[in-house]
């Protein structure tokens, strides 16, 4: 964390340009240099750097440059909006994507597991910026079905969390179709399948357990990316969400704002990595002694 | 000339699948956007390019706030049909001969949206409050033509506190520099004060239990006006009192107190070396003896110690006669002053709001307004709505009831918000390129009626940096290889090709009245630049426009100056097809004369900062005006040691004939002198004019009164929907 945060600020400040560089208007040295002063960017690096960590230690993430509001309260904002079409999106990926591996695992080299693995191909394959536009393109302009853009009511979701979670569902499907097929060739399987268990409880019951591991391992990254909010997805469906938020700070040279979501997803993926390193206690006995 | 990030590319290529499946189903019918229900007159929904950045005016920086905060405050003027200042907050204004002093009357049943009157103290504070450095105000450039702002904003004029031979209490002193032709050193703030009490910010003239923060006793604050002054408002009880700040910068408040309490000087000590500033910044007129008297006087410098200095608002010129009547000072004559009026610095902010809140009073429960509509709601990056303003004083001006700026930074989310009918109407130039050739007639046959192409006042162009290319013969020689008509094809949005700098609406498309007005005939090539209709008009001079003989002849010449050596280097900025297609006709045109310019592309923020620093050969970028006045917009672009002049142009006849056209108040004679000027400019070809920009629209049939103007700034509130219209069989 110490190291994120530094090397983000590090490398920021080694971008040229500054926050206060005049774009669409012209600007005076003097009314740049104003504005650079009440942020104390003139001050010495060192104690930037200093007074930066200080505060991180604290909690505070800083103060914008653009809009003059503490990074914390920026992300309180901006990320329940980036979590909610994230957490749609996983969903979505987490319970087709699975179901489709796991029964192309079961048919295996049938024509149910090509088709499987064909879709998820497409899946991983498709890029959001491609997939995105042609779902607002069929279902919103063509049949206007659902909203083009912006999150306003429970509908607005659909298109982007479909556009989101296709991507994670095609790794995840040839994953869980991974786990799975190891998981049905151990013994205890054959145990199960001897001692006249249902199929179904075989499959749902026993198999999924052991052969979900992959998935889940995947499932910590995943789920930092997914709520920490996609850029592509969040400018085309114009979600006012951390994703474009972060973006357009890079381009603005919003210091505190790039440092504050860096540290913020950092924190957020390390959470997740222990989360998943504790479901693994969970799933699998085994690793609970190690 | 939007600012485009490199994920915009991809976006692009998103947008052109689509409109490519979307194309089968272009709507039939005259219009683009849906009209399948009933309009409703109440509720005007706008699609906004994003999220404003600021809702203050001292602080907004960007084209999404500047609609809103014409809206929600009042300035002395405000924006007319044609983008020309008309009386608002003030009725009537007086400009002396010499364009220098202008006094303006405030009408008298302004009121803010508290009930408070509005006055002529709240213009002043408005001022003062952006040119103080605290305050952080991206716009202070916009007031610099009055006196002393620059020096204010930058802590080196002060007004003496007493007499310090030879100079008297009263008169405004600056930092003299060690050596002249240096800067000045840094000095220390006068303006911090310590209280041996502690001190309760409170409104004037309120109690002390009125109060709504306090400062300990013996912490700093900054003292930034007093009761008394020329532009302050006078004592309430007959004792000074003190406006200041206590706070940190971007977290404190601000308020007054009784002055008396102010018995520390932190800084009173300190030792600064002052003069007497120029009589054209002392505040007050300055007669034309006195300015004479200046090129002779010296000016001594004197040692001030802080306690002899006062970092005073006396300082800028700026004066209140009554509650109704305000002066302005400038400098040096300023034709275009009043325009500055309707500008978002000068647009009234509430002191009691942004004393408690500074950084936050634009909140809906916090904000007051003073213009035609009031904020009640702000979600950020998702819309602003705003309401009629029932303190507003003309309210017969605004004919809808509620009014939704919808923040959409994506250009096709935007363009398909509005057809599939969420919004009535889009912001300027914000739909996608690719979606041009659908919409102007290039695919179907006919254009869609909604879509609406004006003339707008912004050019491209490219910067040759002077310094790096000097010879005169290689700059002339790659303006005259272009052939500029070919480029609007790349564009797809009826840009008009130009070889002239300053851009404005083409002489075929004027009014009789305006052709009469700029001396030129319909049947005339180029544009010209409407300031005052039918009365006052700027005709740009012609440039190096395509002449591949000339080209070549320049070429030869400038083959014999060993200071330059191929491959040159031509830039651009990343992220829009339109662009490199562009690079590479110029690299093509370049070529054809055997010249070999390579091509770079450059992130934008890299290729402001590159060009600023003049790391660069040619660079492609451009220019937009806020006023239809070239003086003010364009021709400063050029001026020695500008640092907006990115080619580094300095030329001694360009200075003289800005130098000449300053002082002249008769505004015919000031442009044809600024007409010499500019073709002086263009003849040394720092900058290569390319095509001048159109506002491109979609606004719906039954939307009426939306001004488009040169330059663009429509008055949303004066908008209205017509209920009763209904589409044509």
């Amino acid at each position: 964390m110490l190291f994120v945060a530094t090397a983000s600020f590090l490398l920021l400040h080694a971008a040229p340009g500054g926050p206060f560089d005049p774009m669409e208007d012209r600007r005076s040295a003097e009314a740049q240099r104003a504005m650079e002063e009440r942020y104390g960017l003139h001050d010495p690096l060192v104690i930037q750097y200093l007074r930066h960590m200080g505060n991180l230690v604290r909690g505070d993430l800083g103060v914008s440059m653009r809009k003059d509001r503490s990074v914390n309260q920026l992300i309180a904002d901006h990320g329940p909006v980036s979590a909610a079409v994230g957490l749609m999106a996983l969903s979505f990926a987490a319970i087709v994507g699975v179901a489709i591996g796991v029964l192309a695992a079961w048919r295996r080299n049938t024509w149910v597991d090509y088709l499987m693995m064909t879709i998820a191909l497409i899946g991983i394959s498709v890029p959001s910026f491609v997939l995105g536009p042609l779902l607002v393109a069929a279902l919103s302009i063509e049949l206007g079905w659902l909203p083009p853009a912006r999150v306003d009511g429970p509908a607005s979701y659909i298109l982007p969390a479909l556009t989101l979670g296709v991507i994670y569902l095609g790794t995840i499907a040839r994953l869980a179709r991974g786990g799975m097929l190891d998981a049905l060739g151990q013994d205890f399987i054959r145990t199960a399948r001897a001692k006249g268990l249902p199929e179904r409880v075989v499959l749902w019951k026993h198999a999924l357990r052991a052969g979900i591991a992959p998935v889940v391992t995947y499932l910590g990254p995943a789920t930092a990316a997914m709520i920490s909010g996609s850029f592509v997805v969040e400018k085309i469906f114009q979600i006012p969400g951390l994703g474009t938020y972060f973006i357009a700070s890079i381009a603005d040279r919003d210091y505190p704002v790039l440092t504050g979501v860096f540290v913020f997803y950092a924190t957020l993926i390390v959470l997740l990595n222990l989360a998943v390193d504790l479901a693994y206690g969970v799933l699998d006995p085994r690793a609970r002694r190690g | 000339m939007s600012r485009e990030s490199s994920s915009g590319d991809l976006l692009r290529i998103g947008a052109a699948v689509a409109v490519a499946v979307a194309a089968c189903g272009m709507p039939e019918g005259d219009y683009f956007g849906k009209l399948d229900r009933p309009v409703d007159p109440t509720h005007f929904r706008w699609c906004n390019h994003g999220d404003p950045d600021f809702l203050d005016p001292a602080r907004a920086a960007s084209t999404t706030s500047t609609p809103l905060i014409s809206a929600m405050y009042a300035g002395l003027t405000t924006y007319g049909p044609d983008g020309n200042p008309v009386p608002s907050l003030a009725t009537r204004w007086e400009i002396d001969d010499e364009l220098r002093t202008f006094t303006f009357h405030l009408r008298g049943d302004a009121r803010w949206s508290n009930g408070r009157a509005l006055t002529a103290y709240d213009v002043a504070y408005t001022a003062l409050r952006v040119a103080h450095p605290l305050t952080g105000s991206p716009n202070s450039d916009s007031i610099n033509p009055l006196k002393g702002i620059t020096g204010y904003l930058t802590r080196t004029v002060f007004v003496l506190r007493r007499d310090l031979p030879p100079y008297r209490a009263g008169e405004v002193v600056e930092l003299a520099a060690e050596r002249a032709g240096e800067a000045p050193p840094a000095a220390p703030d006068v303006a911090l004060r310590t209280s041996s009490r502690e001190l309760a910010l409170r409104d004037l003239g309120a109690p002390e239990a009125a109060a709504y923060a306090r400062v300990a006793a013996g912490r700093p604050v900054t003292l930034v006006m007093t009761t008394g002054g020329r532009a302050t408002p006078p004592s309430p009880d007959g004792a000074p009192w003190a406006y200041v700040f206590s706070g940190p910068a971007s977290a404190g408040v601000y308020g007054w107190v009784p002055a008396a309490l102010l018995d520390g000087e932190p800084n009173g000590g300190a030792s600064l070396r002052v003069r007497r500033v120029l009589a054209k910044h002392a505040p007050g007129p300055a007669t034309p003896e006195e300015r004479a008297a200046d090129e002779r006087a010296t000016r001594p410098v004197v040692t001030a110690s802080g306690r002899d200095l006062a970092h005073s608002t006396d300082a800028i010129g700026v004066r209140v006669v009554d509650a109704r009547t305000i002066v302005f000072e400038c400098a040096d004559p300023t034709p275009f002053f009043v325009a500055v009026t309707a500008n978002r610095a000068l647009r009234t902010a509430p002191i009691e709001a942004v004393s408690r809140w500074p950084a936050a009073w634009t909140r809906p429960d916090r904000i007051v307004t003073s213009g035609p509509l009031h904020l009640t709601l702000w979600e950020e990056r998702d819309r602003v709505e705003l309401v009629r303003s029932p303190t507003y004083w003309d309210p017969a001006e605004v004919r809808f009831e509620r009014m939704t700026a919808l923040a959409i930074d994506d250009q096709a989310a935007a363009t398909n918000i509005y057809y599939t009918g969420g919004c009535d109407a889009m912001a300027t130039n914000w739909i996608p390129s690719t979606y041009l050739p659908a919409l102007n007639g290039e695919l179907r046959g006919r254009p869609y009626k909604d879509y609406r192409v004006d003339p707008y006042l912004s050019i491209y162009f490219l910067w040759v940096q002077t310094q790096k290319l000097r010879d005169r013969h290689l700059r002339r020689a790659l303006s005259l290889a272009i052939d500029r008509s070919q480029v609007p094809r790349f564009t797809h949005g009826g840009e008009m090709p130009t070889s002239q700098l300053t851009p404005g609406a083409s002489i075929a498309s004027l009014s009789d009245r305006d052709l009469a007005a700029c001396g030129v005939a319909r049947g005339d090539p180029g544009v010209a630049l409407v300031m005052e209709a039918g009365a006052l008009c700027y005709v740009p001079p012609p440039g190096l426009d395509y002449d591949p003989e000339a080209a070549a002849r320049e070429l030869a010449l400038a083959r014999k100056d060993p200071s330059w050596k191929e491959p040159l280097e031509y830039r651009y900025n990343a992220g829009s097809e339109a662009h490199k297609q562009i690079a590479e006709y110029l690299q093509a045109a370049w070529r054809k004369i055997g010249l070999r310019v390579e091509l770079v592309a450059q992130e934008w923020n890299s290729l402001l900062a590159d060009t600023r620093a003049g790391n660069f050969q040619i660079a492609r970028l451009g220019n937009s005006g806020t006023i239809a006045d070239t003086e003010s917009e364009f021709l400063p672009l050029f001026r020695c040691g500008s640092p907006d002049n990115r080619g580094r142009y300095c030329s001694q006849e360009f200075e003289r004939l800005m130098e000449e056209a300053r002082t002249i108040r008769d505004r015919k004679a000031r442009n044809a002198v600024l007409r010499r000027a500019e073709a002086v400019m263009l003849a040394d070809a720092p900058v290569i004019p390319i095509y001048v920009y159109t506002q491109k629209h979609l606004i719906r049939p039954y939307v009426r009164d939306y001004s488009i103007n040169l330059v663009d700034q429509t008055a949303l509130w004066r908008v209205w929907l017509d209920p009763a219209w209904r589409p044509q069989p």
